[in-house]
Protein backbone atom coordinates (compact mmCIF):
# COMPACT_ATOMS: atom_id res chain seq x y z
CA UNK A 1 0.00 0.00 0.00
CA UNK A 2 1.57 2.92 -1.11
CA UNK A 3 0.63 6.33 1.42
CA UNK A 4 1.66 9.23 -0.55
CA UNK A 5 1.92 12.51 1.73
CA UNK A 6 4.03 15.44 -0.47
CA UNK A 7 5.40 16.62 2.51
CA UNK A 8 8.15 19.42 3.63
CA UNK A 9 11.16 17.44 5.08
CA UNK A 10 12.42 20.35 6.89
CA UNK A 11 9.12 21.68 8.02
CA UNK A 12 9.53 20.99 12.03
CA UNK A 13 12.53 23.53 11.53
CA UNK A 14 10.60 26.14 9.33
CA UNK A 15 7.66 25.91 11.88
CA UNK A 16 10.46 26.94 14.36
CA UNK A 17 11.88 29.98 12.28
CA UNK A 18 8.26 31.08 11.76
CA UNK A 19 8.16 31.38 15.44
CA UNK A 20 11.40 32.82 15.92
CA UNK A 21 10.64 35.14 13.30
CA UNK A 22 7.54 36.68 14.91
CA UNK A 23 9.07 36.55 18.67
CA UNK A 24 11.64 38.82 16.52
CA UNK A 25 9.11 41.39 14.91
CA UNK A 26 7.02 41.99 18.28
CA UNK A 27 10.31 42.38 20.21
CA UNK A 28 11.67 44.74 17.17
CA UNK A 29 15.00 42.95 17.82
CA UNK A 30 16.58 41.99 14.51
CA UNK A 31 18.31 38.70 13.88
CA UNK A 32 21.19 38.12 11.46
CA UNK A 33 22.72 35.25 10.76
CA UNK A 34 26.58 34.84 9.87
CA UNK A 35 27.46 32.30 7.84
CA UNK A 36 31.09 31.62 6.40
CA UNK A 37 33.61 28.52 6.14
CA UNK A 38 35.19 27.98 8.93
CA UNK A 39 38.48 31.27 9.40
CA UNK A 40 36.57 33.61 7.17
CA UNK A 41 36.63 35.68 10.05
CA UNK A 42 33.03 35.43 11.16
CA UNK A 43 34.42 36.52 15.01
CA UNK A 44 36.86 38.95 14.19
CA UNK A 45 33.81 40.98 12.26
CA UNK A 46 31.78 40.23 15.39
CA UNK A 47 34.73 42.06 17.48
CA UNK A 48 35.46 44.95 14.87
CA UNK A 49 31.15 45.84 14.61
CA UNK A 50 29.75 45.37 17.94
CA UNK A 51 31.68 48.21 19.78
CA UNK A 52 30.95 50.13 16.74
CA UNK A 53 27.43 49.61 16.81
CA UNK A 54 27.75 50.04 20.94
CA UNK A 55 29.02 53.26 19.73
CA UNK A 56 25.72 54.24 18.10
CA UNK A 57 23.99 53.55 20.98
CA UNK A 58 22.79 49.82 19.60
CA UNK A 59 21.98 47.18 22.08
CA UNK A 60 23.86 43.82 21.21
CA UNK A 61 23.32 40.03 21.97
CA UNK A 62 25.17 37.16 20.04
CA UNK A 63 24.23 33.69 19.81
CA UNK A 64 28.02 31.64 19.68
CA UNK A 65 27.40 28.86 17.61
CA UNK A 66 31.43 27.49 17.93
CA UNK A 67 30.19 24.07 18.62
CA UNK A 68 33.74 22.30 19.06
CA UNK A 69 34.67 25.15 22.09
CA UNK A 70 34.02 28.22 23.68
CA UNK A 71 36.71 29.79 22.51
CA UNK A 72 34.37 32.32 19.86
CA UNK A 73 32.36 33.41 23.28
CA UNK A 74 35.77 34.09 25.49
CA UNK A 75 36.97 36.39 22.57
CA UNK A 76 33.81 38.44 22.72
CA UNK A 77 33.81 38.67 26.27
CA UNK A 78 35.31 42.22 26.62
CA UNK A 79 32.91 43.78 24.87
CA UNK A 80 30.56 42.88 27.75
CA UNK A 81 27.56 42.15 25.81
CA UNK A 82 25.07 38.87 26.68
CA UNK A 83 26.17 35.98 24.76
CA UNK A 84 24.07 32.42 24.65
CA UNK A 85 26.73 30.07 23.86
CA UNK A 86 25.20 26.92 22.26
CA UNK A 87 26.15 23.98 23.58
CA UNK A 88 29.58 22.29 22.89
CA UNK A 89 31.13 18.96 22.18
CA UNK A 90 34.91 18.93 22.58
CA UNK A 91 35.62 16.41 19.48
CA UNK A 92 33.15 18.40 17.01
CA UNK A 93 29.60 18.21 17.21
CA UNK A 94 26.28 19.17 14.05
CA UNK A 95 27.57 21.08 11.18
CA UNK A 96 24.86 23.85 11.14
CA UNK A 97 22.31 25.44 13.96
CA UNK A 98 19.06 24.58 13.89
CA UNK A 99 16.09 26.27 15.09
CA UNK A 100 15.55 23.64 17.78
CA UNK A 101 18.72 25.19 19.27
CA UNK A 102 18.28 28.47 18.39
CA UNK A 103 15.06 29.09 20.22
CA UNK A 104 16.25 27.91 23.31
CA UNK A 105 19.25 30.22 22.75
CA UNK A 106 17.03 33.53 22.67
CA UNK A 107 16.01 32.85 25.90
CA UNK A 108 18.42 34.16 28.17
CA UNK A 109 18.14 37.64 26.31
CA UNK A 110 15.65 40.57 27.43
CA UNK A 111 14.51 41.02 23.66
CA UNK A 112 12.76 44.11 24.79
CA UNK A 113 16.54 45.61 25.44
CA UNK A 114 18.01 43.91 22.51
CA UNK A 115 18.03 46.11 18.82
CA UNK A 116 20.23 43.46 16.94
CA UNK A 117 21.29 40.14 18.03
CA UNK A 118 23.75 38.17 15.52
CA UNK A 119 24.03 34.44 15.40
CA UNK A 120 27.49 33.20 14.83
CA UNK A 121 26.41 30.23 12.70
CA UNK A 122 28.91 27.21 12.34
CA UNK A 123 31.62 27.17 10.05
CA UNK A 124 30.61 25.25 7.08
CA UNK A 125 28.77 26.54 3.83
CA UNK A 126 26.53 23.81 2.91
CA UNK A 127 24.67 22.70 5.92
CA UNK A 128 23.87 26.13 7.25
CA UNK A 129 22.48 27.54 4.50
CA UNK A 130 20.05 24.74 4.58
CA UNK A 131 18.24 25.22 7.76
CA UNK A 132 16.59 28.46 8.02
CA UNK A 133 17.43 30.04 11.69
CA UNK A 134 14.20 32.27 11.88
CA UNK A 135 16.74 35.36 10.95
CA UNK A 136 15.73 38.43 9.16
CA UNK A 137 18.76 39.13 7.16
CA UNK A 138 21.09 36.25 6.37
CA UNK A 139 24.81 37.17 5.68
CA UNK A 140 27.36 35.80 3.81
CA UNK A 141 31.14 36.18 4.46
CA UNK A 142 34.00 35.02 2.01
CA UNK A 143 37.38 35.79 2.47
CA UNK A 144 39.92 36.88 -0.46
CA UNK A 145 42.23 34.37 0.87
CA UNK A 146 40.01 31.40 -0.57
CA UNK A 147 38.91 31.14 -4.18
CA UNK A 148 36.90 33.67 -6.59
CA UNK A 149 34.79 30.30 -7.67
CA UNK A 150 33.62 29.56 -4.32
CA UNK A 151 30.19 30.78 -4.76
CA UNK A 152 29.97 28.62 -7.76
CA UNK A 153 30.80 25.28 -5.59
CA UNK A 154 28.51 26.56 -2.92
CA UNK A 155 25.49 27.99 -4.71
CA UNK A 156 22.51 27.42 -2.02
CA UNK A 157 24.38 29.60 0.54
CA UNK A 158 25.08 32.71 -2.05
CA UNK A 159 20.98 32.22 -2.84
CA UNK A 160 19.45 32.39 0.76
CA UNK A 161 21.81 35.62 1.59
CA UNK A 162 20.86 39.29 1.07
CA UNK A 163 24.18 40.65 1.96
CA UNK A 164 28.03 38.95 1.36
CA UNK A 165 30.89 40.56 2.92
CA UNK A 166 34.10 39.92 1.24
CA UNK A 167 36.55 40.25 4.07
CA UNK A 168 40.13 40.63 4.78
CA UNK A 169 40.14 43.05 2.06
CA UNK A 170 43.91 44.47 3.76
CA UNK A 171 45.39 41.49 2.39
CA UNK A 172 44.78 42.36 -1.22
CA UNK A 173 48.17 44.00 -2.00
CA UNK A 174 49.97 40.68 -1.09
CA UNK A 175 47.37 38.17 -3.25
CA UNK A 176 46.69 37.65 -6.65
CA UNK A 177 43.03 37.61 -5.87
CA UNK A 178 40.34 38.94 -8.21
CA UNK A 179 37.80 41.20 -6.09
CA UNK A 180 35.77 41.61 -9.28
CA UNK A 181 35.62 38.00 -10.69
CA UNK A 182 34.78 37.38 -6.88
CA UNK A 183 31.65 39.42 -7.32
CA UNK A 184 30.62 38.46 -10.70
CA UNK A 185 30.64 35.01 -9.34
CA UNK A 186 28.79 36.05 -6.65
CA UNK A 187 26.21 37.85 -8.59
CA UNK A 188 25.90 35.12 -11.15
CA UNK A 189 24.26 33.17 -7.74
CA UNK A 190 22.18 36.05 -6.56
CA UNK A 191 21.96 38.81 -9.17
CA UNK A 192 19.74 40.50 -5.82
CA UNK A 193 22.13 40.30 -3.08
CA UNK A 194 24.23 43.19 -1.44
CA UNK A 195 28.22 42.88 -1.61
CA UNK A 196 30.58 44.95 0.88
CA UNK A 197 34.18 44.83 1.08
CA UNK A 198 35.32 44.71 4.48
CA UNK A 199 38.49 44.50 6.68
CA UNK A 200 37.56 43.91 10.55
CA UNK A 201 41.51 44.36 10.65
CA UNK A 202 41.38 47.97 9.62
CA UNK A 203 38.10 48.62 10.09
CA UNK A 204 37.87 49.18 6.42
CA UNK A 205 34.02 48.66 5.18
CA UNK A 206 32.99 48.30 8.50
CA UNK A 207 31.00 51.87 9.25
CA UNK A 208 29.11 51.38 6.08
CA UNK A 209 27.99 48.04 6.37
CA UNK A 210 26.44 49.31 10.01
CA UNK A 211 24.81 52.28 7.56
CA UNK A 212 23.46 48.95 5.09
CA UNK A 213 22.17 47.29 8.51
CA UNK A 214 20.22 50.77 9.84
CA UNK A 215 18.59 51.37 6.49
CA UNK A 216 17.78 47.47 6.20
CA UNK A 217 16.01 47.82 9.90
CA UNK A 218 13.96 50.77 8.21
CA UNK A 219 14.63 52.78 10.86
CA UNK A 220 17.02 56.15 10.71
CA UNK A 221 18.25 54.96 14.21
CA UNK A 222 18.16 50.85 14.76
CA UNK A 223 18.61 51.75 18.89
CA UNK A 224 15.05 53.03 19.96
CA UNK A 225 13.48 53.23 23.81
CA UNK A 226 11.11 50.53 24.09
CA UNK A 227 8.52 49.98 26.37
CA UNK B 1 27.05 16.21 6.50
CA UNK B 2 23.38 17.56 6.84
CA UNK B 3 21.98 14.59 5.54
CA UNK B 4 22.21 13.12 8.82
CA UNK B 5 20.01 15.43 10.36
CA UNK B 6 17.87 14.96 7.05
CA UNK B 7 17.25 11.22 7.60
CA UNK B 8 16.00 11.87 10.92
CA UNK B 9 14.07 14.14 9.71
CA UNK B 10 12.54 11.93 7.43
CA UNK B 11 12.30 9.19 9.67
CA UNK B 12 10.81 11.48 12.07
CA UNK B 13 7.98 12.52 9.76
CA UNK B 14 7.39 8.59 8.04
CA UNK B 15 6.90 7.75 11.91
CA UNK B 16 4.40 10.39 12.34
CA UNK B 17 2.38 10.25 9.23
CA UNK B 18 2.08 6.10 9.48
CA UNK B 19 1.67 6.51 13.11
CA UNK B 20 -1.68 8.36 12.36
CA UNK B 21 -3.22 6.16 9.69
CA UNK B 22 -1.66 2.30 10.56
CA UNK B 23 0.25 2.61 13.38
CA UNK B 24 2.86 -0.62 13.76
CA UNK B 25 2.79 -1.06 10.02
CA UNK B 26 6.31 -2.29 8.78
CA UNK B 27 7.46 0.50 6.09
CA UNK B 28 9.09 -1.17 2.91
CA UNK B 29 9.65 2.13 0.71
CA UNK B 30 10.32 5.83 1.05
CA UNK B 31 10.15 8.00 -1.73
CA UNK B 32 12.13 11.01 -0.92
CA UNK B 33 12.76 13.95 -3.78
CA UNK B 34 15.28 16.86 -2.97
CA UNK B 35 16.23 19.80 -5.63
CA UNK B 36 19.92 19.80 -7.06
CA UNK B 37 20.33 23.36 -4.92
CA UNK B 38 20.29 21.19 -1.81
CA UNK B 39 23.46 19.61 -2.56
CA UNK B 40 22.23 16.34 -0.96
CA UNK B 41 24.91 13.42 -1.85
CA UNK B 42 22.66 10.26 -1.86
CA UNK B 43 25.13 8.08 -0.92
CA UNK B 44 25.92 9.87 2.59
CA UNK B 45 21.93 10.02 3.19
CA UNK B 46 21.32 6.58 2.36
CA UNK B 47 24.13 6.00 4.68
CA UNK B 48 22.59 8.08 7.25
CA UNK B 49 19.07 6.19 6.69
CA UNK B 50 20.42 2.91 7.23
CA UNK B 51 22.43 3.90 10.14
CA UNK B 52 19.65 4.92 12.58
CA UNK B 53 16.87 3.22 10.85
CA UNK B 54 18.31 0.09 12.65
CA UNK B 55 16.93 2.22 15.72
CA UNK B 56 13.37 1.97 14.48
CA UNK B 57 11.20 -0.90 14.62
CA UNK B 58 8.94 -0.51 11.63
CA UNK B 59 11.60 1.13 9.82
CA UNK B 60 14.45 -1.51 10.19
CA UNK B 61 13.99 -3.13 6.55
CA UNK B 62 12.64 0.18 4.76
CA UNK B 63 14.44 0.88 1.39
CA UNK B 64 14.92 4.76 0.98
CA UNK B 65 14.45 5.76 -2.73
CA UNK B 66 16.05 9.40 -3.90
CA UNK B 67 15.21 11.54 -6.45
CA UNK B 68 16.89 14.50 -7.12
CA UNK B 69 15.16 17.22 -8.98
CA UNK B 70 16.01 19.72 -11.38
CA UNK B 71 15.92 23.24 -10.94
CA UNK B 72 13.92 25.25 -13.02
CA UNK B 73 13.47 28.61 -13.02
CA UNK B 74 10.76 31.49 -15.09
CA UNK B 75 12.77 34.75 -16.22
CA UNK B 76 10.84 37.77 -15.24
CA UNK B 77 12.05 39.47 -18.16
CA UNK B 78 10.55 37.46 -20.86
CA UNK B 79 8.23 35.05 -19.25
CA UNK B 80 9.86 31.85 -20.67
CA UNK B 81 10.77 28.95 -18.06
CA UNK B 82 13.78 26.43 -18.17
CA UNK B 83 16.07 24.02 -16.43
CA UNK B 84 19.44 25.45 -14.98
CA UNK B 85 22.47 22.78 -14.99
CA UNK B 86 24.86 25.08 -13.81
CA UNK B 87 25.15 27.36 -11.06
CA UNK B 88 24.52 30.44 -13.08
CA UNK B 89 21.19 32.01 -12.86
CA UNK B 90 20.20 33.75 -16.00
CA UNK B 91 17.67 32.98 -18.29
CA UNK B 92 18.33 30.59 -20.96
CA UNK B 93 16.47 32.16 -23.70
CA UNK B 94 17.01 36.13 -23.04
CA UNK B 95 19.93 35.79 -20.66
CA UNK B 96 18.10 37.77 -17.94
CA UNK B 97 19.01 37.79 -14.50
CA UNK B 98 15.96 38.75 -12.57
CA UNK B 99 14.47 35.01 -12.22
CA UNK B 100 12.12 33.33 -9.91
CA UNK B 101 13.17 29.68 -8.89
CA UNK B 102 10.08 27.60 -9.27
CA UNK B 103 11.71 24.49 -7.73
CA UNK B 104 14.87 22.84 -6.87
CA UNK B 105 15.44 23.78 -3.57
CA UNK B 106 13.24 21.81 -1.51
CA UNK B 107 13.25 18.84 0.28
CA UNK B 108 10.24 16.29 0.33
CA UNK B 109 8.80 12.92 1.89
CA UNK B 110 6.66 11.94 -1.54
CA UNK B 111 5.59 8.85 -0.25
CA UNK B 112 5.54 6.10 1.83
CA UNK B 113 5.11 2.19 0.88
CA UNK B 114 3.67 -0.42 4.00
CA UNK B 115 2.99 -3.78 4.02
CA UNK B 116 -0.53 -4.47 3.03
CA UNK B 117 -2.30 -6.04 6.15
Amino acid sequence: MKLFIVRKVLEANAKIADEIRRKMICSDTLLINIMSSPGSGKTALLETLIPRLQKRGVRVGVIEGDITSTRDAERLQPLNIPISQINTEPFGGDCHLGTEVILPALEPFDLEKTDIIFIENVGNLVCPAEFDTGAALNVVLISVTEGEDKPLKYPLMFRVCQHALISKIDLLSVLDFDVEFLKTNILKINPKIKISEISSKTGKGIDEFIDKLIRFSGKDDIAKSKC
Amino acid sequence: MHELTIAENIIKMVELEVGKRKPDQKIRRIVFQAGRMNAIIPESLTFSFDTIKKYHANLAEAELVIQILPITVRCQSCGSESTIDEPEFSCQHCSGTEIEMLSGSEMFVESIEIDEE
